[in-house]
């Protein structure tokens, strides 16, 4: 997925990735994406105040701010802080298969890169955030929180992650949607390079539970694209197994297999009101936070 | 098996550039490490292991072809397996009549059988008997009885040795093979004559069996009948003189005995008077009862037209001044031997009455000059009936006359150098060798048929016959003397003059016999060839000495006299004769495995396979892409 002219106004995953700590990173990659806010289409859309807002028709009475409107004659709705704080589970993909990157970036780093600077924003916005890292089982759980502390715990959680073996993502959704109790949001960032079926029902376990859920699928460009062009032994980053292949032969076949998987989590996490991002390890990650955002403010 | 050229072979080396380019290939191919294998996994590309296989199957393939190609072109042949492992033992066989001695065949068949079971046991064994000519009796075979067998039912002969026959068709018959040669035989000089030398493969070894020297002998090596009396030769090969009586048949009854004394290696001439005999076969016959008994007995044809003399045609009639050696020559030896010489000039010839030619036994033409074509037709008529005549082809002799007394259908050229510059040849010294030495004019000379050699031409004259048999030549390659014949009757023509003109010979020893004999042999009755050697009876006639009928007329048969001589060479000669060409032994193996390979073919069927195996290779290659 090439990058567009807009897109090199963010900062190259690549170069995110380079940086220090993932808190430098996560602090880049926010303040930098708060910073351009103010010039994008987003602009006036703050989590950082509670607003005054005129009344429209439907909303709740009980929202409308009477001194406001003794000064003024007119109706306004308060909005309060309480209210538009939530709880978002982060779940990283720790699987082999995020091992792979072309680009100098991995895909696992990207994820992290990601989970981080979501983290960070959620952090700053004073919702609560907490990680779940799994392959084909948890390896690493920590609660949501909103303490300044508890953002440095998350960063030192996903900066200890080791990639793990084989993938199996709907289990991991399944355990972590039983112990959900509280509504929020549900964040999956994974190359979801495993069943689709179960995976979506998975996902479709958060609904139930009352959670808004965002998918972000990472692939590197090499995975979309399929740019090989000699003879290649492929062999599984997870089970080993090797298929020697050539290309320009093989091709068509894997387009039409990967294009085809990942029009079926779009329809199928569309259908179920479940927001889906397609993200390239070459796409800046401020791409993704606004996709967070989009969902966020559905969620407030 | 075998290649027939080996050195293609080399060419298999070619087959390491597809196991290179295999192995290179390898070394390019790329590894990644992948996260959606899956989706590769059923594409439909085949697994590693059925790749490799693939792979490995093409390079088997693309080797196979350049190895079946380099094998095509060598032309490769199956040997067959007897000739492949095993030699071959040839026993050649002397059946000679100088074999023919009491106890002295059954001595060399004892030799034979030892050499068949001696031979080695993976080796085929093969008989062949010889003498004027070799006949095989048993082809290679592992079967040694029937090799005995043969040896045991061959019988001596009245064939003379001929080690020429008996040799090359032991070889032809190991001919590609590693052989042994094994010559049992008496190891007579005689054996090895002029002619083509026998030959035998570089590999192939030569075995000599002496069957031993010949045993105390009488033989009657010549018998002539002149002006009413007998004449036998009696050669007399044993180690102290003898007493020999011999008896005198006419047309099978006796007629007369004579006896004579001969001295130790000596021989003496026997001879019987008044036998008078108008026409008929004599036979003279001696008892030898411990020597060779094939030479015992000897045949000579009388015919009742014997001529009284010698006609002497020079170019004056003066014969003591055209003719002077040759007249002299003629009337020298004993009263009963003499010629009467008559001399006429060549152009009174034509003014004699036929008549008068034909009352000559022989016409000796020194000259034509004044020949009229009436002469030349009365000659011509005279040979054509039987005569004699004897052409010195000297200065004043025309190759046209000659032509025509002969006939020109014979293509008979006589080029006198004189009168010809174009044509002379002069040459320093010029000598003569016979080409047969068995021809009668020669057989007074023995093994003194050298002392021709001493004769010196300045000049000679080119003769050449179509179907004239030459009896000698000069060192210079040109004939020297034709033996023609024409009609009933023959010509002998010397390349040169009598007279001590172009030449010394009259003044050498072996001028008188030369003539005496050519006179003797132009003299003989009746038409040619009325006196055969056993080995030389045409096609019909037993090889058997005695009387023959041939169509109406009677012919003689006698054994070869040479047979009789005790002449011996060593093995170490026997075997220094024999050529051992190894090119030539190598080039006839090679055209043996040659017409193996070709009758095989064996390199169509692999070029045929190498393009299956491409054909098969395109598939499987095509398949894959």
């Amino acid at each position: 997925m090439p990058a567009s002219p807009r897109d090199r106004q963010f900062l190259d995953p690549a170069v995110v990735a380079r940086l220090g700590t993932l808190e430098l990173k996560a602090r880049t990659v926010v303040e930098g994406f708060i910073s351009g806010l103010h010039r994008s289409p987003f602009k006036g859309f703050s989590v950082e105040f509670a607003e005054y807002r005129q009344y429209i028709h439907g909303d709740d009475l009980s929202t409308i701010d009477w001194k406001v409107f003794a000064r003024s004659d007119r109706y306004y709705v308060k909005k309060f802080e309480e209210e538009t704080n939530l709880d978002c589970q982060l779940m990283i993909d720790v699987s082999g298969s995020m091992a792979y990157g072309s680009r100098g970036i991995t895909k696992f780093q990207y994820a992290a890169c990601l989970a981080a600077a979501l983290g960070y924003l959620m952090n700053r916005q004073h919702d609560g955030v907490g990680l779940t890292a799994f392959d084909e089982r948890i390896v690493a759980a920590l609660p949501p929180g909103r303490r300044p502390g508890h953002l440095r715990s998350l960063l030192i959680t996903l900066d200890r992650l080791a990639l793990g073996t084989r993938t199996n993502v709907s289990k991991p959704l399944h355990q972590l949607a039983d112990s959900t109790n509280r509504r929020g949001m549900v964040v999956l960032i994974s190359d979801l390079l495993d069943e689709p079926e179960a995976i979506v029902r998975g996902l479709k376990h958060f609904q139930h539970r009352g959670a808004e859920v965002l998918v972000f699928q990472v692939l590197d460009p090499d995975e979309i694209e399929f740019p090989f062009d000699r003879i290649t032994r492929f062999e599984d980053l997870e089970t080993n197994d090797e298929v020697m292949a050539v290309p320009e032969l093989v091709r068509s076949h894997y387009l039409e297999r990967m294009s085809g998987l990942i029009e079926r989590y779009r329809r199928e996490l569309g259908a179920a009101g479940i927001d889906y991002q397609l993200l390239s390890t070459s796409q800046p990650l401020e791409f993704a936070l606004l996709a967070y955002l989009s969902t966020r403010s559905r969620t407030a | 098996m075998g290649l027939l050229s080996p050195l293609y072979l080399a060419g298999a080396a070619a087959a390491v550039v597809p196991i290179v380019l295999h192995l290179l290939k390898r070394q390019q191919e790329q590894r990644v490490r992948f996260a959606a294998v899956a989706f590769l996994k059923d594409a439909p590309v085949e697994r590693t292991s059925r790749r490799r296989l693939r792979e490995w199957l093409l390079l088997m393939l693309r080797v196979a072809a350049l190895v079946l190609l380099a094998l095509a072109f060598a032309r490769p042949f199956f040997r067959p397996a007897a000739a492949a492992a095993a030699g071959t033992t040839v026993v050649a066989l002397d059946t000679s009549f100088s074999m023919s001695a009491p106890g002295r065949f059954e001595r060399a068949k004892e030799l034979a059988r030892d050499a068949i079971r001696n031979a080695a046991r993976a080796d085929d064994v093969a008989v062949v008997t010889f003498a004027d000519q070799a006949d095989v009796l048993v082809r290679p075979t592992a079967d040694r009885g029937s090799a005995l067998a043969a040896v045991d039912a061959a019988r001596s002969g009245f064939g003379s040795t001929k080690y020429r026959a008996g040799v090359n068709a032991a070889s032809a018959l190991a001919a590609g093979r590693r052989a042994a040669i094994v010559i049992v035989t008496d190891l007579q000089e005689n054996g090895w004559d002029a002619g083509e030398p026998a030959s035998v493969s570089g590999e192939t070894r030569v075995e000599v069996r002496d069957v031993g020297a010949l045993p105390d002998n009488l033989a009657i090596t010549a018998l002539r009948v002149v002006d009413g009396r007998a004449v036998a030769t009696v050669l007399n090969n044993s180690r102290q003189g003898r007493q020999v009586r011999g008896r005198l048949s006419l047309d099978g009854r006796p007629a007369a005995q004579a006896t004579v004394s001969i001295g130790a290696r000596e021989s003496a001439d026997m001879t019987f008077h008044d036998v008078l005999a108008a026409q008929g076969v004599v036979a003279v016959a001696i008892d030898d009862p411990q020597g060779l008994q094939a030479d015992n007995v000897r045949y000579a044809l009388v015919s009742g037209a014997t001529r009284p003399g010698v006609l002497v045609v020079t170019a004056t009639g003066d014969s003591s001044r055209d003719a002077f050696y040759l007249e002299h020559a003629l009337a020298a030896g004993r009263a009963g031997d003499a010629s009467q010489v008559t001399s006429v000039s060549a152009s009174s010839l034509s003014a004699s009455p036929p008549e008068q030619i034909r009352r000559h036994a022989v016409v000796v033409l020194l000259s034509t000059r004044g020949l009229e074509p009436r002469g030349r037709e009365w000659l011509a008529s005279y040979v054509a009936g039987g005569g004699g005549l004897l052409i010195a082809a000297g200065p004043d002799v025309d190759g046209e006359v000659i032509a025509d007394v002969l006939g020109s259908d014979r293509r008979l050229g006589v080029t006198p150098a004189l009168g010809r510059p174009g044509d002379e040849q002069a040459h320093a010294a010029l000598t003569l060798a016979p080409a047969d030495v068995r021809h009668p004019i020669f057989r007074a000379f023995g093994a003194e048929a050298a002392s021709l050699g001493l004769v010196t031409f300045r000049t000679i004259a080119r003769i050449s016959g179509a179907t004239c048999e030459t009896l000698a030549k000069f060192t210079s390659g040109d004939a020297a003397i034709l033996d023609c014949a024409a009609g009933d009757g023959r010509a002998l023509i010397v390349g040169s003059d009598l007279n001590n003109r172009w030449n010394d010979f009259p003044l050498r020893a072996s001028f008188v016999p030369f003539v005496h004999e050519a006179v003797r042999y132009l003299s003989a009755p009746g038409p040619r060839a009325a006196e055969y050697l056993v080995g030389d009876v045409p096609a019909g006639v037993a090889p058997v000495p005695g009387v023959v009928d041939e169509g109406g007329r009677r012919a003689v048969v006698n054994v070869d006299s040479r047979e009789s001589e005790p002449a011996r060479i060593s093995a170490d000669e026997f075997q220094a004769a024999v050529t051992r060409l190894k090119d030539a032994s190598a080039d006839g193996a090679r055209i043996s495995v040659s017409e193996q390979e070709g009758r095989q073919h064996l390199w169509q069927f692999l070029l045929v396979s190498m393009l299956v195996t491409l054909a098969v290779e395109g598939l499987i290659a095509a398949r894959a892409a």
